[in-house]
């Protein structure tokens, strides 16, 4: 645990440094990792209601059985699209949002190592979108054939097509040289005494996911590179009649599909990790275990994509290798889950906000997890697969995984960013109706799935009726939900609560608290003195 | 600790690193998309 501090840093005033500029200048050239920070996680908190608002169409449609409010062919596009922004619209920048905020705080640097590549990443991003975006206003309408892009059905898409393409590149690009820029970072700007295995799980599992970025984003790029030629180039990748093979694509595709599965919730692991142990008053138990579980997971996540496409055919010796290398990866996830349920046993608990958001992870994100485990077993899958209950398993794994870590983070470091405590009462309230309603959704979906309903349909027979209409108040309640959330940050934001001490919480670990809160625009003038004894979390 | 200098270096080195590796798997898959078509 930490950790003597000697080097507090103060104010900008105190050392004479300029401060932000002024206008939308700042925004537009900023090479601050907090400015830039704050725009990746405002540009996915905007993402996040656009796709969600994709969502509540789709579940509109769905609430009876029949057609009630648009075309089959808009559904699709709806599917497809909300896909596609939650994934690398929302979750993904959210993340590298928070990397960006705290992992130079976390390890004591004044900044990212590659500020101005740091500036690029994410003005790509807005681009990227506009240009995806923009095809639902195009003939043919948005991309329609599911976020998976298989071939031959998404070269049916229309004028979209070549869009999709260019800004699933642009997507991996941003990706990319956010990935390069964390590595770098990390492994360079610590500060002294902090080696490899003190620093805090945050800054850990961050590097793992860097690592795994930037492995398979170029796989993507790669895939969709071929998609463009066999369009437009006379080449037959994927063309069957041509000599291609489909399948191929699907190869490739899960190759990089799987990994990113991790990428979306390893950070949240991470931040798990950080705010367990403030709010259990106890330090995180086995440290060094988790690092190591997390690598294990990373590395696994690269053996085990053909569990997505089971049913497309392969040996049975493949068959049985990635359905036991899926559930390998049971152990180290279940060491996690354990090192916190142990870091929490006979702590001195309390339950603000982060830590109910947190514990909500905990038990949902291990529904998904179970669930992913029955979705391993070949025969099983084999019944599963296209159905409803792999649409539960995946938005158990994402929505109180992924998109619960990512709340429990913003709740847990909004008052060092912006100074004031966020309203704990609307917080909870915030909590307790995400936390209901997102079940309400998605438990429902096991049975529907189990039952026999498909995914990606706009109308179903009428024995799926009442487990539908239970799904579609859930999510116009999750959503409603939702504008709480913004509500509280935007008081936060203008400073409309307490002012937030320096460290917040009770006693927290890590450099990030021994800063003023809100953070300074500049930190660690001077590189921060730690013990050579600990951990940070 | 290193010098400024030092740590300039091997910044610019990991980053150059990351970049190949990137770039290695992209045209390292399409490759195999080439060699299995």
């Amino acid at each position: 645990m930490t950790t003597a501090v000697a080097d507090r840093a103060h104010g900008d005033e105190q050392h004479g440094h300029h401060g932000p500029a002024k206008g939308l200048t700042r925004w537009l050239f900023t090479t601050n990792h907090k400015d830039i920070g704050t725009l990746y996680l405002v540009f996915s908190l905007i993402m996040f209601f656009v796709g969600g608002s994709m969502a509540l169409v789709v579940r509109s449609e769905l609430f009876t059985p029949g057609l009630q409010f648009v075309h089959p062919e808009f559904f699709n596009q709806m599917t497809t699209m909300h896909a596609l922004v939650m994934i690398f619209g929302a979750v993904m920048p959210a993340f590298v949002g928070l990397a960006n905020w705290m992992i130079p705080m976390m390890i004591g640097a004044p900044d990212m190592a590659l500020p101005r590549m740091n500036n690029w990443s994410f003005w790509i991003l807005p681009v990227a979108f506009s240009i995806l975006l923009s095809t639902l206003f195009m003939p043919g309408g948005a991309p329609a054939g599911g976020w998976t892009m298989y071939p031959p059905l998404v070269l049916q898409t229309g004028d979209a097509f070549p869009f999709l393409i260019f800004s699933v590149h642009l997507m991996g690009l941003s990706s990319i040289m956010g990935a390069i820029n964390v590595i770098v970072t990390i492994l360079n700007m610590r500060t002294e005494n902090m080696s490899l295995l003190k620093m805090p799980m945050f800054v850990w599992t961050w590097l793992i996911t860097a690592y795994l970025l930037i492995a398979v984003m170029p796989v993507l790029a790669g895939a969709v590179t071929m998609l463009l030629t066999d369009q437009f180039f006379g080449t037959s990748f994927f063309l069957a009649a041509g000599g291609g093979d489909p399948v191929m694509f699907q190869h490739i595709f899960w190759f990089f599909g799987h990994p990113e599965v991790y990428i979306m919730i390893l950070p949240a692991f991470g931040i798990v990790s950080e705010i367990i142990p403030t709010f259990a008053r106890k330090p995180l138990f086995g440290h060094d275990s988790m690092v190591y579980a997390a690598s294990s997971i990373a590395f696994l996540s690269f053996i085990v994509w053909a569990h997505h496409m089971f049913t497309v055919g392969m040996p049975l010796t493949g068959q049985l290798f990635f359905m036991f290398a899926t559930m390998l990866i049971a152990v180290p996830t279940g060491v996690k889950v354990f090192n916190w349920a142990a870091t929490m046993w006979r702590g001195s608990m309390t339950f603000e906000t982060p830590m109910l958001f947190s514990l909500a992870f905990l038990f949902l994100f291990t529904i998904g997890g179970f669930s992913g485990l029955m979705l391993a077993i070949v025969p099983a899958d084999i019944q599963y697969h296209d159905s409803y209950f792999v649409v539960a398993h995946f938005h158990y794994v994402l929505v109180p995984g992924a998109i619960f870590g990512i709340m429990a983070a913003v709740y847990y470091w909004l008052p060092k960013w912006t100074g004031t405590m966020y309203n704990e009462t609307l917080g909870k309230w915030h909590f307790w109706l995400s936390t209901i309603f997102v079940n309400v959704t998605f438990f429902p979906m096991h049975f529907l799935g189990l039952a026999g309903m498909p995914r990606r349909i706009p109308d179903y027979a009428t024995q799926f009726a009442d487990f539908n209409s239970v799904a579609s108040v859930g999510a116009i309640g999750f959503g409603l939900s939702q504008l709480l959330f913004a509500w509280v940050i935007l008081q936060c934001v203008r400073r409309n609560g307490d002012a937030a001490t320096n460290e917040v919480w009770d006693n927290p670990k890590g450099l990030e608290w021994t800063v003023p809160s809100p953070a300074p625009y500049h930190t660690f003038d001077e590189p921060p003195q730690v013990s050579s004894q600990a951990a940070f979390s | 600790m290193d010098d400024g200098h030092d740590r300039r270096q091997r910044i610019r080195r990991t980053a150059l690193l990351c970049g190949v590796v990137a770039l290695f798997f992209y045209l390292g898959f399409i490759l195999l998309g080439v060699i299995r078509s």
